[in-house]
């Protein structure tokens, strides 16, 4: 499998006050064309990983190389974060336009992955007219629009009710199944083991803080999978185990 | 015909004046405040110092800086950009507070958006910063606007001792047929200076406040809608050809160090260089005039206190008023941007026959005037953020339980106004202790009312060109004004905070 991406042994430290906080001690990870998923107990340090590998923060060392000549990220946030004074459209197609694509062709690559999402129809609406679920659809437009190699996920599916949650689920994983998109691999960290083992190929468990590497689990289950399965089930009360180790 | 001539071309230069100034301070409040919100090294430089500009009283600063400005740049020009300058000063700083706390009350995943999609300076500013401060603007600017029409006149003319400088304008052109006695001119002055500011209210700066903030106030939008569509597309325009240049060049339009460090050099050079015509000598002039302080300013103290106890009494009830109904709302908002915007000077001589007529008479016009910088920015606070905050289920709650009258207004409706009313009763106090240098001493065509106090120490300084005693009483005020800033108003603040301020 090709490589995309290499994270070596990443520290992070957070001083505050001469409060010193340890969060990240040495993460390493290799990730391939692959849907990986970060599970970890609260608060041990996934947003901080994600946000170092997006290139928001800065770990104190270790380095995170892409092997891809396009090293662009798409960032889906927790909450939308989606300018209320603009408009669907406008929103997505911003990147674009701040990265400098004229704005009728930023405009038009906006449309298309509106289309993937099924938000077409809304472009001219603000977001304060749409529900959670389809806020959280632009976000996921305006990750993918910018055409990324890596798409970042935190906690996407966490505000959501459990109906559109899931609904969302299987759009990003066909989405993602399908090739529709430039995305070559996906990161998402999340709270929800079934939602890990769902969606992923494998899945990284850490350490409460600060956060190690407490094992990485292949899901070698074929596609679409079944929640009441007894090898899902298995896999599951194994990850419970790793997290509670 | 030739009296309506003037008058004409001295309400469009007034007007120009106005526009310029206010731009000017547009662009100032944006830059500045967005600069102060995303650096914490600008915001703890600028968040002490702008807090004391605005609450020091400018107007005793106001003829020592027209002259520095006027030296420096000799000519018509020089006066005019001093003018316009003196304008800025008494309508920026609201603008920079409300530009600096809507960005800093950003959800800061904003930020992080703005970095994971590499949106460079000139696209945060055009597609973060301006929109997102959009509100404040507007409904700082609707408060600005009269605060520069009241101080209008006094930029355009300004005496110091033997100097005098006089620029045409309505302002300067009122005040002239009042001294030269001719009332024709006097009241076509006003009533010219009246329409013009109720015109700028209706046509642009009510549809505006109505359009961007949902409040009730009269206006006529056409001509809002054509500047408001003219100023997006050239908007837009710019925005697309600066973000495009920004990503083609790779530039960070940001000054390097060396550039900013020789800039500031620059600006001290040229203060020092106008400066240097200012001896020394007059400093000796200062002591005596400088040692009445205290006794003026215990003269004055009372005069605030009461005119603040009125402004909180009086617009609580109007804005109570203003609640209930709609109408009353809108017309006493109109009457109040009209009355508002009336120039500080121009109030002694439209009430001379007042005046005049009663012994209480000056101390009544004096009320008037003192009442006029400081009232407003009560009821202006209470109307635009104030009534908004009045919680919508707080007041069905009282209308399910028949909450009404005087249990409504101490258990609602203050509490409701508290923090509002603690942000328009400090500028206030501010704005007072401004007034009173046009509220205690005027000398119009040879009469002079001398009402005593700090604000008629600042004026005779004035008026006799004593700079130095100019300049040492309006510090020394300044000083007084900080001082009980600092340690009255903050814990006062803070108490409401505490008890009143959201959940
Ligand atoms: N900028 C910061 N400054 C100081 N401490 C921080 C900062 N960012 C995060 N932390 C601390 O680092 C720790 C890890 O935070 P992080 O948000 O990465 O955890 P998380 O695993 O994403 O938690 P959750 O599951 O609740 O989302 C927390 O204790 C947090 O308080
Ligand atoms: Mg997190």
């Amino acid at each position: 499998m090709p490589k995309v991406l290499t994270i070596s042994n990443l520290r992070k430290t957070f001083i505050e006050d001469k409060r010193v906080l340890e969060v990240l001690a040495g993460i390493s990870l290799e990730v391939g064309e692959e849907f990986i998923s970060i599970l970890g107990p609260s608060g041990c340090g996934k947003t901080t990983l994600l946000r170092i590998i997006a290139g928001l923060e800065k770990a104190d060392s270790g380095e995170v190389v892409f092997h891809t000549p396009d090293k662009r990220v798409g960032f889906v946030f927790q909450s939308p974060t989606l300018l209320p004074w603009l408009t669907v459209l406008e929103n997505v197609a911003l990147p674009l336009r701040a990265s400098g694509v004229r704005r009728d062709e930023a405009y038009e690559k906006a449309r298309k992955y509106l289309s993937l999402v099924g938000l077409r129809a809304f472009e001219d609406f603000y977001p304060r007219e749409l529900s959670g679920g389809m806020k959280q659809r632009v976000n996921i437009a305006r990750a993918l629009a910018v055409e990324p190699t890596l798409l970042l996920m935190d906690e996407p599916f966490s505000q959501l009710d459990p109906l559109t949650a899931e609904s969302l689920r299987s759009e990003v994983l066909d989405l993602w199944l399908y090739g529709v998109t430039t995305v070559r691999a996906v990161i998402m960290v999340t709270h929800n083991v079934d939602e890990a083992i769902l969606m992923s190929d494998r899945i990284v468990v850490l350490s409460p803080r600060p956060a190690k590497v407490n094992g990485i689990i292949e899901v070698n289950l074929p596609r679409p999978r079944d929640r009441r399965s007894p090898e899902f089930q298995k896999l599951e009360d194994r990850i419970y185990e790793l997290i509670s180790a | 015909m030739l009296l309506l001539q003037e008058l004409l071309i001295a309400t469009a230069l007034s007007l120009a004046r106005m526009f310029s100034a206010y731009i000017i301070s547009l662009l100032l409040a944006i830059s500045v405040g967005s600069w102060m919100a995303r650096s914490r090294a600008v915001e703890s430089l600028l968040l002490p110092v702008l807090d004391v500009l605005q609450s020091i009283p400018i107007l005793g600063f106001f003829p020592a800086a027209l002259l520095l400005l006027a030296r420096l740049l000799p000519g018509g020009l020089g006066l005019e950009l001093a003018a316009v300058f003196l304008i800025v000063t008494s309508l920026v700083w609201n603008m920079i507070f409300g530009v600096y706390t809507s960005l800093k009350a950003l959800d800061p995943s904003v930020y992080d958006m703005a970095e994971v999609y590499r949106l460079g300076p000139a696209a945060r500013f055009f597609f973060i910063y301006v929109p997102a401060c959009r509100e404040s603007i507007i409904a700082n600017s609707l408060v600005s606007w009269a605060g520069g029409w009241f101080f209008l006149t006094s930029a355009e003319v300004l005496s110091l001792g033997e100097e005098e400088y006089r620029l045409r304008g309505i302002g300067s052109l009122i005040l002239d047929s009042f001294s030269r006695e001719d009332l024709a001119g006097f009241y076509s002055g006003v009533a010219v200076l009246l329409a013009a500011i109720l015109a700028t209210y209706l046509l642009l700066w009510n549809p505006a406040s109505v359009t961007v903030l949902r409040l009730p106030l009269p206006g006529v939008p056409a001509v809002f809608e054509v500047v408001k569509s003219a100023v997006g597309y050239a908007w837009g325009g710019l925005a697309q050809v600066l973000t495009s240049l920004e990503v083609k060049l790779g530039v960070v339009f940001r000054l390097p160090r060396p550039i900013k460090a020789a800039l500031l050099l620059l600006a001290a050079a040229a203060v020092a260089y106008s400066a240097r015509g200012l001896s020394l000598e007059p400093l000796r002039e200062a002591a005596p005039v400088l040692s009445s302080f205290p006794l003026e300013l215990a003269k004055s103290l009372p005069r605030v206190g009461l005119v603040l106890l009125l402004s909180l009494g009086l617009s609580v009830v109007i804005a109570y008023f203003a609640h209930l109904s709609r109408g009353v709302s809108m017309a006493v908002s109109m009457a109040g941007e009209v009355l508002a915007s009336i120039p500080a000077v121009v109030w002694w001589p439209l009430l001379s026959n007042l005046a005049l007529s009663h012994p209480l008479g000056p101390s009544i016009v004096m009320l008037i005037v003192y009442l006029q910088g400081a009232f407003w920015y009560v009821y202006f606070n209470l109307i635009v953020y104030g009534l908004a905050s009045v919680r919508k289920d707080l007041d069905e709650l009282a209308t399910v339980y028949r909450v009404r009258g005087l249990p409504y207004l101490r258990y609602v409706f203050v509490p409701s106004l508290l923090p509002s009313l603690a942000t328009g009763l400090l500028s206030a106090w501010g704005g007072s202790w401004n007034a009173s240098i046009v509220a205690e001493y005027v000398d119009m065509g040879g009469r002079t009312f001398d009402m005593q106090g700090v604000g008629s120490l600042i004026s005779k300084a004035a008026a006799q060109g004593n700079v130095a005693a100019l300049l040492a009483t309006s510090l020394a005020l300044s000083l007084f004004i900080v001082l009980v800033n600092k340690t009255l108003w903050v814990r006062l603040f803070r108490f409401i905070e505490r008890r009143y301020g959201g959940e």
